[in-house]
C-alpha cells in the first residue's frame, strides 16, 4: 500500500543540512491533504472528511526546526547538536527513539521550554521568538509528560484555562470562548466529567481532560509529550483517536513524542527516530521503520512486515 | 418574545459571571462579618474604662459621632475629636473601634498575602514571611531601637522642617526593612529568572542571616524597655493602636485588594506549575514578580502597624482552602474575610484575655494569641486529614 506521499517530502538520508528550506518548500506546495482516507495504516477506520470544502485547504501551518543546538545548564555537552526537523504540515508527525536519544529535549526546544543555545523554530516562517508568548500560545500547544493540578479543581475549570491565551487581564469568558471549551470537551470525550474534581479522576481519564484544556487553546501546531505512556489500552487509543480527529477535522500540525513504535506506525503519517540525539531517519512509517533501523537505534531484533506495516520485536539485542 | 430572550440570555450571563460564588463561600463570609462585628463590640464594652452593654452600644451608634463628618474628617486625615463628644463616645471611638479596624485591616493584608505567597512557591506552609519581609523588617526594628534610639530625623517641607524622632518613623522603617530584604531574596534567587525552590531557599538564607543579626542586637540592647518594645514588635502587637495606624494602613489595604481581586485567575494559571503556565503564554517570571511585590507590600503594611504578627497569613488561607477549594477568586474573598475574623478573635484574647483570667489590667502582645491558636490548628488538621500529603 505504497503511497505517492513518500515521494513528497525529501528524507534527511538524501540531503544535507542546507536542503531543509527545500523540504519546507515541497512540504508547503504538496501538503494538500487527501480527500479520501488514503492512510498509512490500513488497520484505521476510513476518516471521510465531514466538511468537503476543507480537503482543498492548503492552510496547514509550517513547523520546523533548524539547526537546533539543545542542552541542559548542567551538562558539558548538548543533547542535540544541531539538529533539523521539518513537521508534516496538517499532519501527525512522531518522534520515536529509545530513553535518552532526546525525544523530550527535543520537543521541548520545539515548544520554547528550554531556551536554544543555537538554531531557531520556525511557525509559518516566523521564528517562536518573535512572538509575544500569549501570541504564541494561540498558535502553539504543548502537552507535558506530567501534569499537576490543584485537587478540587472541577474539570470544566481546567479546560476553561486553556482559553488563558485568547483572554485579556480583565476579559471574562465570552461565547467564543464557551463554544470552544465545549467543543474541545467534545473532542476529548470527557462531557461527561465536567463536574467532577480533577483528582477523582483516573489516570487516563485525567489525561483526556488535560488534553481537552491544551486543544481550548485551538492551536495551529500542537505538540504532545508522550501522551499515551502511563495510559492502559483503551484511553491510550481514545487519545491517539483524538489525535487522527485533530488531523483531520482543523488541520493540525501535530508532533507527538511516542515510545511505542507500533503506536507510531499505526497513526503517524511521518516518523522522526532520534538516535542519542541525532536525527537518524525521517519520512513515512513504512520507510523509516525497517529492521536495520529497530536493530540500530532501539537495540532490538524485530521483524517488520509490510501491507499492513506490522513490526514485531522479538528480543533485545546486546551492545556488541 | 425578542426581548424575552434577551432576558433570558442576560440572565444566564449574569448567572455565568457569578458562578464562582457559591454557598459555603458566602457562608463563610456573613460568618466572619458576624464575628468582627460581635467581637468588635465585645472589645467597645469591655477595658480598663468599664461601661455596660447600654453605655457602649450607645457610644457606638452616637449620632454626635456617627453622623458627623468633623469628626470623621479627624479619624481619617488626622485631626482632634471636637470637645462635644462625650467621655464614653469618646473612650470607644478613639481608641477601641480604631484597634478593632486596625485588626480587621491587618487581617485583611495578612492573609491575603499569605495566600499569593502560597501560589507562588507553590507551597501551601508558605507564610507572608517565606520571602524575607519579616526578618528584614524585624532587623530594622531592633536596629532602630537599640543603636538609633536617641536620634532623630530632620526633615525638610515645603513649610518649614519637622523633626521626627525616629521611633515615631518606626513603622515606616520597618516596612522598608521588610521590602529591602524582600528584593534581596528575589535578587538572590535571580538566575535568568526563579522558581518557586529557590525563592523559598533564598528566603531562607536571608532569614537566617537577619535574624541572627536580630539576636546579636538583643543581646546588646542595654534597657529592659527597650528589649519589650523590640519583643511587642517582633511578636506583634495591637497595643496602642488607633486611627493613625488606621491612616497608615488603610490606602496599603485598599490598592492591594483591588489588585488582588483582579489578578485571582493568574494565580489559578500559576498553580498548574510553571510549564503549563508558560504553554498557556503566561510571562511566568513576570507575573511572579508582580504578585510577589503584591504580597510582599501586603505584608510590610501589616508589620507597619501591628509589628511581625505569626501564623495570621499561614492559617487563614488554609482554612479557607478547606471550606472553599484552591479556586483563587474564591479563596481570595474568604481572606479577606476570615483574615480580619481571625485577628479580631485574637486581639479580644491578646487585651482581655489577662483581665478575664486573673483580673490584671495587662495586656499581651496579639501575635502570642495567634501562635497558641495556629500550633493547636495544625494539630486539629493532622487528625481530621487522612490524606497527609495534602498538607
Amino acid at each position: 500500500m505504497t503511497e505517492d506521499r513518500g515521494d513528497r517530502l525529501e528524507r534527511p538520508s538524501d540531503q544535507s543540512d542546507g536542503d531543509v528550506p527545500d523540504a519546507v518548500a515541497a512540504a508547503e506546495s504538496a501538503s494538500a491533504p487527501e480527500s479520501d482516507s488514503t492512510s498509512s495504516e490500513p488497520d484505521a477506520t476510513a476518516h471521510e472528511n465531514s466538511d468537503p470544502e476543507s480537503t482543498a485547504s492548503t492552510d496547514a501551518t509550517t513547523f520546523t526546526a533548524e539547526d537546533l543546538v539543545v542542552g541542559y545548564p548542567g551538562t558539558d555537552e548538548p543533547v542535540i547538536d544541531g539538529e533539523s526537523v521539518v513537521a508534516a504540515p496538517g499532519e501527525v508527525t512522531a518522534l520515536v527513539g529509545p530513553n535518552g536519544s532526546g525525544k523530550s529535549t527535543m520537543l521541548k526546544g520545539l515548544a520554547d521550554q528550554i531556551d536554544v543555545d543555537e538554531g531557531t523554530v520556525l511557525l509559518d516562517g516566523e521564528s517562536i521568538e518573535e512572538f509575544g508568548s500569549k501570541e504564541l500560545a494561540r498558535r502553539l500547544g504543548l502537552l507535558s509528560q506530567e501534569n499537576v493540578a490543584p485537587g478540587s479543581l472541577a474539570v470544566e475549570k481546567l479546560v476553561q484555562h486553556g482559553r488563558y491565551p485568547h483572554r485579556g487581564y480583565f476579559d471574562g469568558l465570552t461565547d467564543e470562548d464557551r463554544a470552544a471549551i465545549d467543543r474541545a470537551i467534545e473532542l476529548a470525550g470527557v462531557g461527561h466529567l465536567r463536574e467532577r474534581s480533577v483528582d477523582s479522576l483516573s489516570g487516563g481519564q485525567k489525561q483526556l481532560v488535560w488534553i481537552a484544556m491544551v486543544l481550548a487553546q485551538e492551536t495551529d501546531v500542537l505538540l504532545l509529550d508522550e501522551p499515551t505512556t502511563f495510559l492502559d489500552m483503551h484511553h491510550q487509543l481514545q487519545v491517539m483517536g483524538i489525535v487522527e480527529r485533530l488531523r483531520d477535522e482543523r488541520e493540525t500540525t501535530v508532533v507527538v513524542v511516542l515510545h511505542d513504535v507500533e503506536q507510531a506506525a499505526r497513526f503517524a503519517d511521518y516518523i522522526v527516530a532520534l538516535d542519542d540525539g541525532e536525527v537518524y531517519d525521517w519520512g513515512p512509517p513504512e520507510d523509516v521503520l525497517t529492521e536495520a533501523l529497530l536493530a540500530d537505534v532501539f537495540a532490538v531484533d524485530a521483524t517488520v512486515s509490510h501491507d499492513p506495516l506490522r513490526v514485531t520485536p522479538r528480543r533485545p539485542l546486546d551492545e556488541d | 418574545m425578542a426581548e424575552q430572550v434577551a432576558a433570558g440570555t442576560e440572565e444566564v450571563a449574569a448567572e455565568q459571571r457569578f458562578e464562582w460564588v457559591d454557598r459555603s463561600l458566602v457562608l463563610m463570609c456573613l460568618g466572619s462579618l458576624a464575628v468582627v462585628l460581635v467581637g468588635g463590640f465585645v472589645q467597645t464594652r469591655f477595658g480598663t474604662y468599664d461601661m455596660t452593654w447600654e453605655q457602649s452600644w450607645r457610644a457606638v451608634s452616637d449620632p454626635a459621632v456617627v453622623g458627623n463628618w468633623a469628626v470623621w474628617e479627624a479619624f481619617l486625615f488626622g485631626g482632634e475629636l471636637p470637645d462635644s463628644v462625650g467621655v464614653e463616645s469618646r473612650v470607644v471611638w478613639a481608641y477601641r473601634i480604631p484597634r478593632v479596624f486596625v485588626a480587621v485591616l491587618v487581617g485583611m493584608n495578612l492573609a491575603v498575602s499569605g495566600a499569593i505567597f502560597q501560589a507562588v512557591t507553590r507551597n501551601e506552609l508558605a507564610s507572608p514571611f517565606v520571602l524575607g519581609v519579616s526578618s528584614g523588617a524585624g532587623f530594622v526594628i531592633l536596629l532602630v531601637l537599640v543603636v538609633f534610639s536617641g536620634a532623630t530625623l530632620v526633615v525638610p517641607y515645603v513649610f518649614g522642617t519637622a523633626v521626627l524622632g525616629v521611633s515615631t518613623l518606626l513603622p515606616v522603617f520597618a516596612a522598608i526593612g521588610g521590602i529591602a530584604a524582600f528584593f534581596v531574596v528575589y535578587a538572590i534567587a535571580w538566575k535568568n529568572g526563579t522558581s518557586p525552590v529557590r525563592l523559598v531557599l533564598a528566603g531562607v538564607v536571608v532569614s537566617t542571616v537577619f535574624m541572627s543579626l536580630q539576636r546579636a542586637l538583643f543581646y546588646f540592647a542595654g534597657d529592659i524597655t527597650v528589649v519589650q518594645q523590640a519583643i511587642a514588635w517582633t511578636t506583634g502587637s495591637l497595643n496602642g493602636t488607633d486611627w493613625e495606624q488606621v491612616r497608615i494602613a488603610l490606602p496599603w489595604t485598599l490598592v492591594v485588594t483591588l489588585v488582588v481581586l483582579v489578578s485571582a485567575r493568574q494565580l489559578n494559571v500559576l498553580l498548574l506549575g510553571e510549564r503549563t503556565a508558560k504553554s498557556l503564554g503566561m510571562n511566568v517570571e513576570r507575573v511572579r514578580f508582580a504578585l510577589s511585590v503584591v504580597a510582599a507590600t501586603a505584608a510590610a503594611a501589616a508589620i507597619a502597624v501591628a509589628g511581625i504578627v505569626s501564623f495570621v497569613g499561614l492559617i487563614v488561607p488554609h482554612m479557607v482552602r478547606n471550606i472553599v477549594g484552591s479556586d483563587h477568586r474564591q479563596l481570595v474573598v474568604g481572606c479577606l474575610f476570615l483574615g480580619p475574623a481571625l485577628m479580631v478573635v485574637a486581639d479580644i484574647g491578646a487585651r482581655l484575655g489577662l483581665l478575664f483570667a486573673t483580673g490584671a489590667m495587662q495586656q499581651v502582645p496579639v501575635g502570642i494569641v495567634t501562635g497558641l491558636i495556629g500550633g493547636p490548628y495544625f494539630l486539629y488538621l493532622m487528625r481530621k486529614q487522612e490524606a497527609m500529603g495534602e498538607l
